[in-house]
């Protein structure tokens, strides 16, 4: 009972202000911007070279005004977004309307979902364990080596790590495709052939991705594993003669893991907002660039639709990591 | 370590049966040399399964859309300055007063699906449009059309509500235009707004085939009955059995593509040209050498000025900034001598050279300004010889013949004249500080901002980076700011000048100057704050009662009077000479890559047959002058 009252209720609590507060901050900065998605539809006809009437532009307008739902006031709008959203509705694209958001974020969510949930845990799988291993003999030859090689990795710059493998492995040495999801003229079907395509065209996005994400979790990791190896139940153990493979990973590694595990939590919450430079760099398709597009486009609902799925994601991620903790760490139970 | 050693080979296996992966084609499809593999100019579309192109959020139109699935009654071809008839058998016949037009139909055009193309699509895809709210051109037809007759299968009449000379534009295509829907498809569907149009019969010689529901790619294939479509009937079969449209993502990724044969069509960056030039002996830009890029884009770029705030409400301060513009240091900056200046708003294609660049170069010649009292020439003749001195100094071949040069680089510019704009600036009361730099008439600093779009590989964005570098030279300090917002902001006015064209795109195929000129038309003059009714042109909020007089009498001159359609547009042309409301610098410079290995005869300059992108409704029109080489 305690438990509930005193850590599961403020938790559930706090889950459900974050959600509202980050919901009503993206609704009132999408109304911030410049861009009108009336307008913004119009512009996309004129540019494109469609003749439009002068003297019909203002009659569109309130057209496209009424059809979007963007009359009355502000407040209204407010009001009218959350009678949507509780009932599962995130309305309808303005740049692809009449498409449902919904349908949009359908098609490019399982892009996102596979290609950054993989490479994050791969990378937080080689970094935790690497770091915790090169934080354990951090005076070992390799451990110093693997540590000089991430050191020289981790400042460049995401974008020049993906191109660079793009232009090396597509380029150069063209032994994976440049660009998609999966080949063209093949059926999405579950099928061998089509497993092995979508493996094919998302390795280098998820290798790069992998390389230059891993190194974070590799420097966190060892500088924590440092720090646990100089706690006096390492040093116990040690001199209690307890295997090494024991001392590495049950005694140090699990030990140090904590934060590793909160920054997965996020890091997995997050990826709901897509990866916009490797959707950008390796033209995969993704939630990014569907999310940069509805920014740039005013394209309230479709901005309000991503943005709420990651605020829901990460707060569902950080509650969940939260209710957790006292399974990795019994002393929070006591707290 | 046996662990890790044996972890090691299961992924190295795992990464060389990846490598390995190259599943050949399917039997049903056509060898790539059969194929033409073409760039999506608008990009990945994240909502690829729609189809249904009259909607507010319309399917993007240049994944093979409106090159094939649609077809308009009449297409510019600005390239050559006419006007196709396409599914129209002649132009528009009005009656004496403008309140009807009749359009007469080619006969024996077919949808792909075997039913024919008659009068019935016509009246069905006008009435359907009116009756549905926010579908495109619904407020247009609205606003103009009383009833549509049919008075036989291959005649339509429409009547209109008010007299009209123009109507007869919203079904001329220049990228956009009432296309027609199938009446047999569409009027078995209860809600046309939500309807995704898939799988879409086509009116063209292709048909879709296939598409990535993530928005890649798309690919069409020719009809057996090609006979029974437009193209077929003008000019024959067009040559590849498949087109497929592709967007590989950022020029970088085009120019791997182009390298590796498998792009054969694409718009580039000049960089990205000079690249894949470099890296493919069998690529080509539109000009088999430098400078390359393509000349007849009809579309004038340059600099809005926002002519409601001051200084720019002064006509004096506008040609000061005319004349402190060095245009071929200006173009040698911003595009490497890859553009054709163009001195009037207006774009110098060939067709508008000869209709009026050329029947104005006199009036240019002898245009003065009044400076002090005395008469001051601007008009510099000699602008585009210099540009190819300079480009040559850079170490290019250029041609040697004025005729060439001035085919390529334009009649001229204005003169770089910065002690005549000081001259222009100080009779209203500027003054220069200390420090070399202009201050306004009430003694602050002259600053200003440019607003452009961020994409720094477009001309609007060269526009503004090489203008801020002329005047700041000139001692103005200038600012640029890169915004994804820029163009509702020129919109609303909230700005000191911008690179929206600084004139609506005209016509291109025809010299009717009525498109551009109504954009100015103080009838839809809208204050600072409010929307102008398009970012370009009309957003300088200028406005001269002569030029609505030109309006006026341009929308009394029928269509087919090109005479004295001309003689309103030089008219119209002189006023915004006279009053510069927006600084004109250099044609839209298109940059193409086109990939010689599979196919050749592309209209390049040395043969234009056709416009030259694979992105305008006219592509199909290309594909039966293509050849193949035969590599399969």
């Amino acid at each position: 009972m305690t438990f509930l009252r005193r850590y599961l209720l403020p938790r559930l609590f706090q889950y459900v202000v974050v959600i509202f507060v980050g919901t009503t901050i993206v609704f009132i900065s999408t109304r911030l911007t410049p861009a009108d998605p009336v307008q913004q539809t119009i512009q996309r006809i004129t540019a494109q070279g469609g003749y439009m009437d002068p003297a019909a532009v203002e009659e569109f307008a309130r057209t496209l005004r009424e059809l979007y739902g963007l009359e009355g006031s502000v407040l209204q709008q407010y009001a009218a977004l959350w009678k949507r959203l509780l009932t599962g509705n995130f309305g309808r694209s303005y740049t692809y309307f009449p498409t449902p958001v919904i349908q949009l974020i359908r098609t490019s969510l399982p892009w996102t979902l596979g290609l950054l949930s993989l490479s994050s845990i791969v990378a937080w799988l080689a970094g935790t364990l690497l770091g915790g291993l090169a934080g354990y003999a951090s005076q070992e030859r390799w451990a110093k080596w693997l540590e000089s090689v991430v050191m020289i990795i981790r400042p460049i710059p995401y974008y020049i790590v993906a191109l660079l493998t793009l232009i090396l492995f597509a380029y150069f040495l063209p032994i994976f495709p440049i660009s998609g999801a999966f080949r063209m003229g093949i059926r999405a079907t579950i099928t061998w052939d089509f497993l092995m395509s979508i493996a094919r065209h998302a390795f280098l996005p998820a290798a790069s991705l992998v390389v230059g994400g891993m190194g974070v979790w590799f420097i966190q990791m060892k500088s924590l594993a440092s720090t646990v190896i100089a706690e006096d139940y390492v040093t116990f153990g040690r001199a209690g003669g307890l295997p090494k493979g024991k001392l590495v990973f049950q005694y140090t590694i699990r030990n140090a893991m904590l934060p590793q595990i909160t920054g997965l939590a996020l890091a997995l919450g997050q990826l709901l907002s897509g990866a916009l430079v490797v959707e950008y760099v390796f033209s995969y398709p993704g939630l990014g660039m569907l999310l940069y597009q509805a920014i740039t486009q005013g394209d309230y609902n479709l901005t309000m639709g991503i943005t709420m799925l990651s605020i829901m994601v990460i707060a569902t991620g950080v509650l969940i990591i939260d209710l957790m903790y006292p399974l990795f760490d019994p002393r929070v139970r006591y707290r | 370590m046996k662990h890790l050693r044996g972890i090691l080979v299961l992924c190295l296996c795992l990464l060389s049966s990846l490598c390995a992966v190259r599943t050949p084609a399917t039997a049903a499809e056509p060898a790539r040399g059969e194929t033409i593999i073409v760039d999506i100019l608008s990009g990945r579309d994240a909502n690829a399964g729609n189809f249904n192109l009259w909607v507010p959020g319309a399917a993007a139109p240049s994944k093979g859309i409106q090159q094939f699935m649609v077809r308009p009654l009449w297409m510019t071809e600005y390239a050559k300055g006419e006007v196709l008839n396409v599914l129209a058998k002649d132009p528009p016949i009005y009656n004496a007063d403008f309140t009807q037009m009749t359009v007469n139909l080619r006969d024996g055009i077919f949808w792909s699906d075997g039913v024919e193309f008659t009068a019935d699509d016509v009246a069905y895809t006008v009435e359907t449009l009116m009756k549905n709210k926010g579908m495109f051109f619904n407020t247009e037809l609205n606003l103009y059309v009383d009833k549509v007759a049919k008075p036989s299968r291959y005649q339509v009449v429409f009547h209109l509500k008010t007299p009209n000379s123009r109507f007869h534009s919203f079904f001329l295509d220049r990228w956009g235009a009432i296309r027609f829907m199938p009446k047999h498809v569409f009027e078995k569907v209860p809600d046309l707004m939500t309807f995704p149009n898939y799988p879409p019969v086509s009116l063209g010689a292709y048909v879709l085939a296939d598409y990535d529901p993530q928005g890649f790619w798309f690919r069409w294939t020719r009809r057996d009955d090609w006979q029974r479509t437009v193209v077929g009937k003008l000019y024959g079969m067009p040559q590849p059995k498949m087109v497929t449209f592709y967007f590989y993502g950022p020029p970088e990724k085009k120019v791997i593509a182009q390298s590796q044969h498998e792009l054969d069509m694409t718009d580039l960056t000049p960089e990205a040209l000079r690249a894949v030039l470099d890296k493919n002996s069998a690529s080509r830009g539109y000009r088999k050498q430098y400078p390359w890029f393509v000349n007849v884009d009809p579309a004038i770029t340059g600099i809005q000025l926002n002519t409601d705030k001051p200084p720019f409400n002064l006509k004096d301060v506008r040609w000061a900034l005319v004349l402190a513009t060095d245009i071929v240091d200006f173009a040698m900056t911003g595009f490497d001598g890859m553009a054709t200046m163009g001195a009037m708003l207006l774009p110098p294609t060939p067709a508008y050279t000869k209709w009026y660049y050329q029947p104005m170069l006199t009036w240019l010649e002898n245009f003065t300004l009044d400076v002090d009292g005395k008469p001051f020439k601007p008009f510099d003749r000699s602008a585009p010889i210099r540009l190819a001195q300079r480009a040559k100094e850079r170490g290019y071949t250029v041609p040697t013949s004025e005729a060439q040069i001035r085919e390529i680089w334009g009649v001229g510019w204005w003169k770089y004249a910065p002690d005549v704009a000081a001259k222009l600036l100080e009779r209203n009361k500027f003054k220069k500080g200390g420090d070399g730099k202009w201050l306004l008439p009430d003694g602050t600093p002259w600053k200003f901002t440019i607003i452009t779009i961020p994409n720094a590989a477009h001309p609007q964005n060269r526009n503004a980076f090489a203008m801020s570098q002329q005047w700041k030279k000139f001692g103005i300090d200038v600012n640029v700011e890169t915004l994804d917002q820029y163009a509702t902001l020129t919109q609303r006015g909230m700005f000191d000048a911008s690179t929206q064209w600084p004139a609506r795109e005209p016509w291109g195929a025809h010299p009717d100057m009525f498109r551009t000129f109504d954009h100015w038309n103080s009838a839809y003059y809208k204050p600072i704050g409010e929307m102008a009714i398009a970012p370009q042109g009309a957003a300088s909020r200028w406005r001269d009662p002569r030029m609505d007089k030109v309006v006026e009498s341009l929308k009394a001159t029928p269509w087919g009077n090109t005479e004295r359609i001309i003689q309103l547009g030089i008219e119209g042309l002189k006023i915004t000479v006279e009053e510069m409301p927006g600084l004109p610098t250099v044609a839209y410079p298109g940059i193409v890559g086109w990939d010689e290995t599979y196919w050749t005869n592309y209209p390049g300059a040395e043969n234009v047959y056709a416009q030259p992108y694979h992105h305008w409704p006219n592509f199909e029109f290309m594909l039966p002058f293509l050849k193949s080489t035969g590599k399969k």
